[in-house]
């Protein structure tokens, strides 16, 4: 009996030394948002030490004329870079799973190129290819740079979601008369709709906040947002980009929350019917 | 109607036909876009890497093409190669950092139920939604000669002198733990989460003591987790270059600062070029290591 | 194999965006830019300027939008080499108005990347001193910088007089320092004794060996008003612009900060101007803008914003007190200057040895 209390005893340390850690882990990780989002408030051209506390950059930002052109260069950027990685990435889970040709292994291989080498190599070589061909720099060059690297993610998610009785469900609606779009369409697209939700979230936020491959590839009229900040580096950050970035994980908080809401009460509404 | 068919050539061209129809065309269609993408885009620019690496360079920074093994006596020669091995160690530090704050932090949240278990992953990402380089530019903001952590230690009494934090190595090495530790916390955690709890609860019914349970249940099954955080975290802070931009100011440089100059400002691309064939090497050797241990398909990468 | 290569990869590239389904936006693709040929008569509505971040007023440019209903698109060069690249990879494709320095400027002449400007359709450019005016027919000075060397009497352990101060032991990590191989090593060949613009690589390579101490004492490249700012250094070697904002920070008149006294060296000033590149879409716009920068009101509120060093002397007359009075200016060695030069081939043993004084740490 005794020792029995003495193992529990045991476990309740270590689970108060599991949450401590967890918690201090978490401290880290957050530190860095809290700074950013506090010196938002500052009251300083550049942000060099804390002087004050003003609300004037979350006005001022809208009217910073390079700040508000690489936002939205770089929305403009991530929303085309996730449409063609889902859709290229949702046909090619389909066909390197489902299909046998000559080249699979070749493609299988060359998808994970992307995702392991350093994200430098792939984007001098894509420079170099681009200069060699005369392709002048862009947001053309940067959006090919982050489909590359997106496509191979939205590849591996999907295929992780496809199931192997998906086919037999697709040969079951052909038969039924369905042709192969409606089949696409209306049975193996919800099959694997997981799998694409997360690819699309998952190449929206690589391309969003990509610096290096936008930073080689770029050069053309504008810059992307975190090519901008890189910039910025040199002669300091200006606190209106600390208001931007605080407003853009706001949003991206509040979507979350609301996504999970509805999540949340759709699954209720199916659970009662 | 079938009998009618009697020349086995005519059938064989019918089921040839029919094949195209059932499965070659809709294959390309699928597969042959993401085929063309790879090839076009990843195999033609590393095989024109590797290319470029053995050229010569001209006086403006252009590329000269005739052989020249220049670019890689280059990276012999002691100061760079005191940089590769700089790389290395950084890198390597940042990994092992990684795994021993991640394990047992993924640990800890695999033991959760699910649902706590996918709230804790999810407070992991949020972090990571806000710009990298603005993470950064926070440790910067903290550890500067005034910032607060200096004022803090002054205040404490722990030192009398501001201490100087920033452009220095441990600070980048700071900036680039807490940028990978995620790399490592997810593959982690969805090994350690497939662990099935009754063989652990098997092991100690025969004997093993919790630290034996660890070491020879635990870890082993965890091992390609293990391996999956190493090459996510190892590979890429191997190439970063933003962490040292951002908190190095100028004096800390890794390979990933040096290819960049190569392709900016000192303009020698075969001597980048040869620097990146360098970093696929690396990379390769340790896909190579990880293919001997388990199905490159099978690494968790998200 | 190049040409092969090249061949193949642009026609498969072309099949894959158009097989992607719009892979590229149709701004990059169908060119919707008016070529300078057939757009000559109409006028032009946009702009496209390449140059430094944080070098001209906002008011400014949208005050030029406004008054000539067009947009002005502005991207920024993180190194002078970068404008090279853009000049010599045919900019006029992308850009009407580059950035770029007096040290480039004889090879960009020769190799004919930039287009010969006719100066009657930039009325305002005689408010310009010629003395400060290298190339008049191909470029227009913008602003020019000193670099020169910065210091705080309060915190600095040493009175800094000459370069080779720089390298005492009692300012190790005191420096935050300019960045770039022309600009650091001309420093150390002036203490050395030589040509700042040398050519002759031995010079090079012990103006090398000087700057390896030099950058013992360096904390960081780059952040200069920054790290005077917040105390992470005492010393700066870097631009009169920065360090105007420095003095600003640290309370104007009564800033601690002093402008080194120097007394024999030389000290750098560099002159950025824009130059319109071969084959610009936008001349039209181009010359409206030069002129309108060389506008004295314009130039002074310009100045306010951006105290750098102005080669235009009505728009410095025009300024106010505080860019005429300002601190960072005030030092008595304004004429013991030296320009930054073309060095030819010798850019390439430059270029080489400050990736090694980087990599060397």
């Amino acid at each position: 009996m005794a020792s029995l209390t003495k193992v529990q005893r045991h476990r309740k340390a270590l689970g108060i030394l599991g949450d401590v850690y967890a918690i201090l882990i978490y401290a880290v990780l957050y530190i860095p948002v809290v700074v950013m989002m506090i010196f938002s408030f500052n009251d300083q051209r550049y942000n060099y030490y804390w002087n004050g506390f003003t609300t004037q950059w979350y006005g001022k930002l809208f009217t910073n004329h390079a700040l508000m052109d690489s936002l939205w260069y770089s929305l403009i950027i991530a929303v085309l870079a996730t449409v063609i990685s889902v859709v290229v990435g949702t046909l090619g889970a389909l066909g390197l799973k489902r299909y046998e040709f000559k080249m699979k292994k070749f493609v299988n291989s060359m998808i994970f190129i992307p995702i392991i080498v350093p994200e430098i190599v792939l984007a001098v070589a894509l420079l170099i290819i681009f200069m060699n061909v005369g392709f002048s720099l862009g947001m053309g060059s940067i959006l090919i740079g982050h489909c590359t690297f997106c496509i191979p993610y939205a590849v591996v998610t999907i295929k992780g979601r496809i199931s192997g009785d998906g086919e037999t469900l697709e040969e079951a609606s052909m038969d039924l008369g369905a042709n192969r779009i409606q089949t696409f369409l209306r049975v193996t697209l919800p099959s694997i709709m997981p799998g694409v939700m997360s690819a699309a979230f998952l190449s929206f936020t690589l391309s969003i906040d990509d610096v290096v491959m936008s930073n080689m590839l770029s050069g053309a009229k504008n810059t992307t947002l975190p090519v901008l900040i890189l910039s910025m580096n040199k002669s300091g950050v200006t606190p209106d980009v600390n208001a931007l970035t605080t407003i853009m994980i706001l949003v991206i908080v509040a979507c979350m929350l609301l996504s999970n809401a509805v999540k949340a009460a759709l699954r209720k509404r199916s659970a009662a019917a | 109607m079938s009998t009618r068919i009697n020349d086995t050539t005519d059938l064989q061209a019918i089921s040839r036909k029919r094949d195209l129809r059932r499965k070659t065309i809709p294959a390309l269609a699928q597969a042959g876009p993401v085929s063309v993408w790879m090839i076009l885009f990843v195999t033609l620019p590393m095989l024109y890497i590797i290319y470029i690496s053995f050229m010569s360079r001209g006086v403006f920074g252009d590329v000269v093409y005739e052989f020249s093994l220049e670019s890689y006596q280059t990276l012999l020669d002691s100061i760079y190669f005191k940089v590769i091995v700089k790389s290395l160690q950084v890198a390597l530090f940042t990994t092992v950092a990684c795994l021993l704050l991640g394990y047992p932090f993924a640990y800890y949240i695999a033991r959760k139920p699910p649902a706590v278990a996918s709230k804790l992953i999810m407070l992991i990402m949020i972090p990571f939604w806000t710009n990298s380089l603005m993470r950064l530019n926070s440790w910067l903001l903290l550890f500067q000669t005034s910032g607060p952590v200096n004022t803090f230690l002054q205040w404490a009494g722990i030192t009398s002198e501001p201490v100087t934090f920033i452009y220095t190595d441990p600070l980048v090495m700071l900036g680039l733990v807490t940028n990978m530790l995620p790399f490592a916390v997810l593959p982690l955690y969805s090994t350690i989460e497939k662990l099935q709890n009754s063989l652990l609860e098997a092991s100690s019914d025969l004997g093993a003591n919790p630290r034996q349970t660890f070491f020879r249940i635990t870890l082993p099954l965890t091992f390609p987790g293990i391996f999956s955080a190493v090459i996510l975290v190892f590979i890429p802070s191997l190439g970063i270059y933003t962490v040292s931009d951002m908190l190095g100011g100028g004096k800390v440089l890794y390979i990933g600062n040096i290819i960049k100059n190569q392709f900016g400002s000192i303009r020698n691309w075969p001597l980048g070029a040869a620097l990146s064939v360098l970093l696929l090497v690396i990379t390769g050797a340790l896909i190579f290591l990880y293919t001997r241990f388990s199905k490159l398909e099978d690494m968790e990468v998200v | 194999m190049k040409r092969i290569l090249s061949g193949v990869l642009a026609s498969a590239m072309l099949l894959a965006l158009c097989a992607c389904g719009g892979g590229t936006p149709a701004e990059t693709t169908a060119g919707t830019d008016t070529p300078a040929e057939t757009g000559a008569a109409e006028a032009s509505t946009e702009l496209n300027i390449y140059m430094w971040q944080q070098y001209i007023s906002d008011q400014v440019v949208s005050d030029f939008e406004e008054a000539n209903n067009c947009t002005v698109n502005i991207s920024y060069m993180s190194d002078n080499a970068d404008a090279i690249t853009k000049l010599t990879a045919g900019g006029g494709q992308e850009y009407d108005l580059i950035m770029t320095c007096d040290a480039y400027m004889e090879s960009l002449i020769a190799g004919g990347y930039v287009e010969e400007l006719d100066l009657s359709r930039i009325p305002n450019s005689s408010n310009i001193n010629s003395s400060y005016w290298s190339s008049p027919n191909h470029s227009i000075p913008y602003l020019g910088n000193y670099i020169y060397v910065v210091y705080n009497t309060e915190t600095c352990p040493i009175e800094i007089t000459c370069y080779n101060d720089l390298l005492d032991p009692a300012l190790k990590g005191q420096i935050t320092s300019i960045d770039g191989a022309r600009n650091l090593f001309p420093m150390a060949l002036v203490a050395l004794g030589y040509d700042p613009n040398s050519e002759n690589e031995e010079e090079i390579a012990e103006a090398y060996e000087w700057l390896v101490k030099y950058n013992e004492n360096v904390v960081a490249y780059g952040n200069a008003e920054q790290n005077l700012t917040n105390g992470t250094a005492s010393v700066a070697f870097t631009y009169d612009g920065n360090a105007s904002w420095a003095f600003a920070e640290t309370g104007g008149e009564d800033s601690p900060l002093v402008v080194a006294p120097f007394t024999d060296d030389a000290v750098q000033l560099g002159f950025d101007m824009y130059v319109i590149p071969t084959g610009a879409q936008h001349t039209d716009l181009a010359y409206k803008f030069l002129d309108y920068i060389c506008d004295p009101e314009v130039m002074a509120q310009n100045l306010v914003e951006f105290p750098y060093f102005c080669p235009n002397d009505a728009a410095v007359a025009a300024a106010p007190e505080s860019y005429r009075n300002d601190p960072s200016k005030d030092f008595d060695y304004k004429e013991n200057v030296f320009f930054q030069e073309d060095v030819g081939d010798a850019l390439t043993i430059y270029n080489d040895y400050y990736q090694m004084l980087k990599v060397g740490q």
